[in-house]
């Protein structure tokens, strides 16, 4: 049950787009699912990996909330397939940190509801209903399966100033 | 190396960055931590760079106005230490927004009852807005002392804004790492 190194920017792998697993229920699969919830694990702040994260270019992410003060919804840990996101809705703001960018934090606007369809490792589909930060979590691991960086979706410090016209 | 700070003003116009940073290029200096911004018609830039050890400041401040002659720019080079690490021991992160009719002292008065607390300050912008009334916005990120609570700078900051006539409002800023 391997603990992996979490790559970090700039490894090329976290800017190239994952592609879908061919053989979800293949002993690769379930040996990446396990590295990765392990990974996650092995930091307590993590709540959540994409698989691209310990350099593994396969749609497989890992999320688990539990017991996160910002947490409403909680479905222990997740761990999906080739996820797909269904519906998003409610956006806000919040600052991310993210282990493969070290040092850096933003602020990103996200859904606050969301609905995210996968396989479990078991091959079974599965859907989630996620809100708040457990929502936050899943499109952030999502965004790392499409190749991008919280980076990639922060929005100007200028924004902080929302200037108006007075007259 | 040697760690250089490089501040330049100017009217704004395009092309201001892309100038001083290939001045900056060509005599071998790497830019580290920068911050540029329009403030009231001129772009500020403030640059801590890593320059070669043969280049000093003096030379490489002439180097870039030379550079930049065509653009008007006002331009300071020191030298400074390697300051990584001499940062105070930081505890919780927060943003604190302060705004209201513009006057003189509502930055003095908030950051000094900040700096009695021992708060640091990280990052801080302002602005003016509206020509009849002005309106002064303040938008801070600080850093608590270990010992310090939220709450206590939070009772700390409403009588100091009382004080100014102004809104003062904070949240925390701690970022989730996903």
């Amino acid at each position: 049950m391997p603990v992996r190194p979490v790559v970090r920017l700039p490894h090329p792998v976290l800017k190239c787009p994952a592609v879908d697993a061919d053989d979800p229920a293949s002993t690769a699969v379930a040996q990446l699912v396990v590295d990765l919830v392990d990974t996650m694990r092995a930091s307590p702040a993590c709540v959540g990996l994409a698989a691209n994260q310990i350099g593994v270019g396969l749609r497989v992410l890992a999320v688990d909330v539990s017991g996160h003060r910002k947490a409403r919804s909680c479905h222990g840990e997740i761990v999906l397939v080739n996820p797909v996101l269904v519906e998003a809705a409610h956006p806000e703001l919040g600052r991310e940190g993210c282990m493969s960018v070290p040092d850096l934090t933003g602020d990103v606007l996200r859904a606050t509801a969301v609905v995210v369809r996968g396989l479990t490792p078991a091959g079974v589909e599965r859907q989630v209903e996620a809100d708040a930060f457990e929502a936050r979590a899943l499109l952030h691991e999502l965004d790392h399966l499409a190749g991008l960086v919280f980076l990639d979706r922060v929005v100007s410090p200028a924004s902080l100033f929302r200037r108006r016209v007075y007259r | 190396m040697a760690t250089l700070a490089v501040t330049v003003i100017g009217a704004d116009r395009p092309g201001i960055v892309a100038a001083v940073t290939k001045a900056l290029m060509d005599r071998g200096c790497n830019l580290e931590d920068t911050s540029m911004s329009i403030l009231r018609g001129h772009f500020a830039m403030v640059l801590i760079v890593a320059a070669p050890d043969d280049l000093d400041a003096r030379s490489l401040e002439l180097a870039v106005v030379e550079a930049t002659a065509p653009l008007g720019l006002q331009v300071a080079v020191r030298t400074v230490g390697d300051a990584a690490g001499s940062a105070p021991r930081a505890g919780e992160a927060w943003t604190v927004v302060v705004y209201g009719a513009d006057h003189p002292g509502i930055v003095h008065g908030i950051t000094s009852a900040l700096a009695e607390l021992g708060v640091n300050v990280v990052d801080l912008t302002t602005r003016v807005t509206g020509a009849d009334l002005p309106v002064y916005s303040m938008v801070m990120e600080v850093t608590l002392p270990p010992e310090l609570s939220p709450a206590e700078m939070e009772v700390r900051l409403a009588r100091e804004a009382e004080a100014l006539g102004v809104d003062c409002s904070l949240h925390p800023s701690e970022p989730d790492i996903l």
